[in-house]
């Protein structure tokens, strides 16, 4: 359960507070780990009565039906993969989609949300339908389930913060009547009877069975009987090891319990099964006797399956075991992290009063060996509180396949609203990142792949004319380098015109018209506020949304946008961003007497350097790193520091986020810490180039550098201000 | 339970607690008085989350004159405003008894005021509490005197609103 509940420690006077104060905008809602980023969960502002507690109820209800919303996405997903590509669709997706629907139905009466059960039970009856084989789904159907899914989320999100909606109401009943209207129609295929299967075969079987086996005969398998016999004690056991055996092997239509006669404290069953395998394949393949496997389709002695029971084995139960699995996860507040982070923290500060106290033992003759078990023990202490923190921190890691999922949705989507032929490539959906990071990073993603498909990728007869392929491509890909996880989209579309982009900067007055940029400056322009190189706004990217708004979002969680682009042959915009916004190694640096924290993974080296080594070239100050003039940035004027005598050696600190760099000029250097980043809280929290702040072991408070925006500030002074 | 939730509670049960001590008197309000420029100031106490000594402050660039920087308060990273600047005293150095008052985040965002000296808690029936004169600072709420002194009784909303501006 994801809510902000949290007991106040006896004898701590003061109330408890979440570690991220509520007044720190934007507030991440609560959220579970692996629950689907966009439905937040509120604090129940409540008192601890009866609506606390149905609060809690509804809470819980919200969570629960999110995690089968989440599952159908998945499943709806792999059914429409498989229907693009002519596939059949899977039996066991297929079955799990009708039993998420069920129990969404049941839990929508049991929490008396009408509308939801509703919906839920009229996806049941076409999943229902379409699992027995009496109608199919179809591109419409399809659609009409990931609407379905997408309205019971709305409506759920609006539940979770307590802003009942009326016209989500009114939608779903709208939607109900269009599945009624379209599931009515008559079904496409109409049900055959199947040819060669004996008729006391077909007689014990469920109608969903019957299905399997007319579909499976369509597709041209055969049918082989298998009868086996094991001893009552472990029957269970064994027949789930066939039955997994077979997974590979073929598909089990049916088990039916054998009433012919068999050992003492044994168990027959004869099993359908619907195989490529010809039966003397199948008996080598399972280590059988051969005899055991035999053809269904010639007539088999009648008496032992005549007389099985019609339900024997319904498919809910054979999949019992994946079900299981799946609840083998445990779903956390990230705020509860946060606090474990926090103990950690406190730890830390724990560990180096040890090293203080161990060093004035050693220094008196008597106490001196104490002192040193003393220090032996507080490294065992750091080695375990260093694994603590990793493990905490590994904890919040998910990988982005999560986005990478909603991301085809969209493009599925766009390819039924657009009728544009795309393909979605992707690759590295296992790179992790943190949960929070990976949340917000669904919008500026979603940005750039409705971009793509919109603008980027040109209509079949302008691709032909081009001599590429009629069908686009969109790629996304992520990879770890070092600190950073870089997620890029590339399209093979048409391409940016950098001297385009250099007119419409010009005549916005972004740059000068004589102004000296390269290609990059060029494109970055193009994340600017307010530009954009096409006049008109489609419905499918202009949501008001530009990619200035892609920039900003990802600025905010301390990456940057990089873009790269040949004419004519596509684009490339890569976010590179950190793993992680909680902890981080940093660099302590001083400025102006004060001292300062910088996030390591923005650090690519530290140099001292000399009065001499700073070059002047059209009002910037360079500093020359091995042949590369890198912007240089003084920290002491950046944040109108006092000044410290200026004929001091000075440290460059070289900042780098992608490929970008930037020399920081500070004071000096001063080691390196863990770091736990915290928000600012009070009247003016945001400031510019100033990340957060962190506690250090010797008590003090450090501000944490935004590398990102002392980067981007530096290198992008043309910008429109 | 949260802490909103909490509160709402607590000011309850004290308000019970009241009309069961006082009985018919007027309803009665909890001020934590405080000494700002040589001048009696008073906060309401439900506002405030904790009093702590001065400790060092770390300063913040960009940000306006009286936002005196941040302090950590077991994991918590807050600001510091002066108050003596915020009703127009001007910057005073702090003293041996300078405290920070800590306020809560419920309904504005969690701060550190910088004041003088913590005096004591008032409590006083509610209808002692005055319009404050027109030449009064703007976040002064209401006035009450204590024997010959003037309480000014500040609003904290009004103390923080227009610090960012």
């Amino acid at each position: 359960m994801a809510t902000r509940r949290r007991k106040t420690p006896p004898g701590d006077p003061r109330p408890a507070k979440p570690a991220r104060g509520p007044d720190v905008p934007p507030e991440k809602p609560a959220r579970g780990r692996d629950v689907s980023p966009d439905k937040p969960a509120r604090s129940p502002d409540v008192p601890p009565d009866k609506p606390a507690r149905s609060r809690k109820l509804q809470l819980e209800f919200v969570s629960e039906a999110e995690e089968i919303l989440e599952r159908m996405r998945d499943d709806l997903s792999t059914l429409a993969e498989a229907s693009a590509s002519g596939r059949e669709a899977a039996p066991a997706v297929v079955n799990q989609l009708f039993r998420s629907a069920h129990s969404l139905k049941g839990l929508s009466g049991m929490f008396e949300m009408a509308p939801l059960a509703e919906l839920a039970h009229h996806l049941e009856d076409v999943l229902d339908r379409f699992r027995l084989g009496r109608s199919t789904l179809g591109k419409q159907g399809l659609v009409l389930l990931d609407e379905s899914v997408a309205l019971a989320t709305a409506s759920l999100e609006k539940v979770g913060r307590e802003e009942p909606d009326p016209s989500l109401s009114e939608a779903i009943a709208d939607l109900v009547g269009r599945i009624a209207a379209w599931s009515t129609e008559p079904a496409a295929a109409a049900a055959a009877p199947a040819p060669g299967v004996p008729e006391h075969l077909l007689r014990a079987l469920t109608e969903y069975e019957e299905s399997r086996l007319r579909e499976s005969l369509r597709r041209g398998r055969g049918l082989a009987l298998i009868d086996v016999e094991f001893p009552i004690a472990s029957f269970e056991e064994s027949l789930g090891q066939l039955n997994r055996a077979l997974h590979d092997l073929g598909e089990v239509i049916s088990t039916l319990p054998s009433s012919a006669a068999s050992q003492e404290a044994g168990i027959r069953f004869e099993l359908l099964v619907a195989s490529e395998l010809a039966p003397a394949a199948l008996a080598e393949r399972l280590g059988l006797d051969a005899a055991a496997v035999r053809s269904a389709t010639t007539p088999a002695p009648p008496v032992e399956t005549a007389t099985a029971p019609a339900d024997a084995a319904h498919p809910s139960e054979a999949d019992a075991g994946t079900l299981k699995s799946l609840s083998n996860t445990v779903r956390v507040d990230i705020r509860k992290l946060d606090e474990l982070l926090n103990l950690v923290g406190e730890l830390a500060r724990e560990r180096s009063a040890l090293g203080a106290l161990a060093e004035q033992l050693a220094r008196q003759p008597e106490t001196a060996r104490a002192a040193a078990d003393l220090d032996k023990i507080r490294r065992t202490l750091d080695r375990k509180a260093q694994a603590l923190q990793a493990g905490v921190l590994d904890v919040r890691m998910v990988p982005l396949r999560q986005v990478f999922d909603k991301l085809a949705r969209v493009v599925r989507r766009l390819r039924i609203d657009l009728g544009k032929d795309v393909e979605l490539q992707i690759q590295g959906a296992d790179t992790e990142l943190d949960k929070l990071i990976v949340e917000d990073l669904v919008d500026p993603l979603v940005h750039l792949v409705r971009n793509a498909f919109d603008h980027a990728i040109e209509p079949a007869a302008e691709r032909r004319a081009a001599g590429k392929t009629e069908r686009g491509v969109i790629r996304l890909e992520a990879s770890q380098r070092g600190n950073d996880v870089a997620v890029s989209v590339t399209d093979d579309g048409r391409g940016i015109d950098p001297e385009a982009v250099r007119r419409r900067a010009v005549e916005r007055g972004v740059i000068a018209k004589d102004d000296v940029l390269t290609r990059k400056e060029l494109f970055a322009l193009l994340f600017g506020a307010g530009f954009s190189t096409r006049d008109e706004v489609s419905a499918t990217s202009g949501r008001g949304v530009g990619l200035d708004v892609v920039r900003e979002n990802v600025s905010a969680l301390g990456g940057i946008v990089d873009v790269d682009s040949t004419l004519g042959e596509g684009t490339r915009v890569t976010l590179t961003l950190p793993i992680t916004l909680a902890i981080v190694q940093a660099l302590l640096v001083t400025a102006g007497g004060q001292r300062f924290a910088i996030p390591l993974g923005g650090v690519r080296e530290t140099l001292a350097v000399g009065p001499g080594e700073l070059q002047q070239s059209a009002g910037r100050e360079l500093l020359n790193l091995r042949g590369d003039a890198l912007p240089v940035c003084r920290l002491v004027e950046a944040f109108a520091l006092a000044p410290v005598d200026a004929t001091q050696k000075q440290f460059a600190v070289v900042l780098g986020i992608g490929d970008v760099r930037v020399a920081l000029l500070v004071d000096g250097l001063d080691g390196q810490q863990d770091a736990v980043i915290k928000p600012v809280q009070g009247p003016v929290p945001n400031v510019r180039g100033v990340a957060g702040a962190t506690e250090l072991g010797d008590g003090s408070t450090l501000l944490v550098l935004d590398v990102s925006a002392l980067v981007e500030d530096s290198t992008r002074r043309r910008e429109t201000r | 339970m949260s802490t909103a939730g909490f509160e709402r509670w607590d000011r309850l049960a004290r308000a019970a607690a009241t009309a069961r001590e006082g009985g018919d008197e007027a309803p009665r309000v909890e001020l934590l008085q405080i000494e700002v420029a040589g001048a009696p100031y008073a906060l309401p106490i439900e506002r405030v989350r904790e009093i702590v000594r001065l400790r060092p402050i770390t300063p913040m660039p960009r940000v306006p004159e009286l936002v005196l920087g941040v302090i950590s308060l077991r994991g918590e990273v807050v600001q510091v405003l002066e108050l003596a600047r915020r009703l127009g005293a001007g910057g005073r150095a702090p003293a041996p008894g300078s405290r920070i008052v800590v306020l809560h985040g419920e309904e504005g965002p969690v701060v550190g005021l910088l004041v003088d000296a913590v005096t004591e808690v008032l409590r006083l029936p509610e209808d002692e509490l005055r319009e404050p004169h027109g030449d009064a600072a703007d976040c002064v709420r209401a006035i009450c005197r204590r024997g010959s002194r003037f309480v000014s009784v500040l609003d904290p909303d009004s103390v923080i609103q227009r610090v960012a501006a």
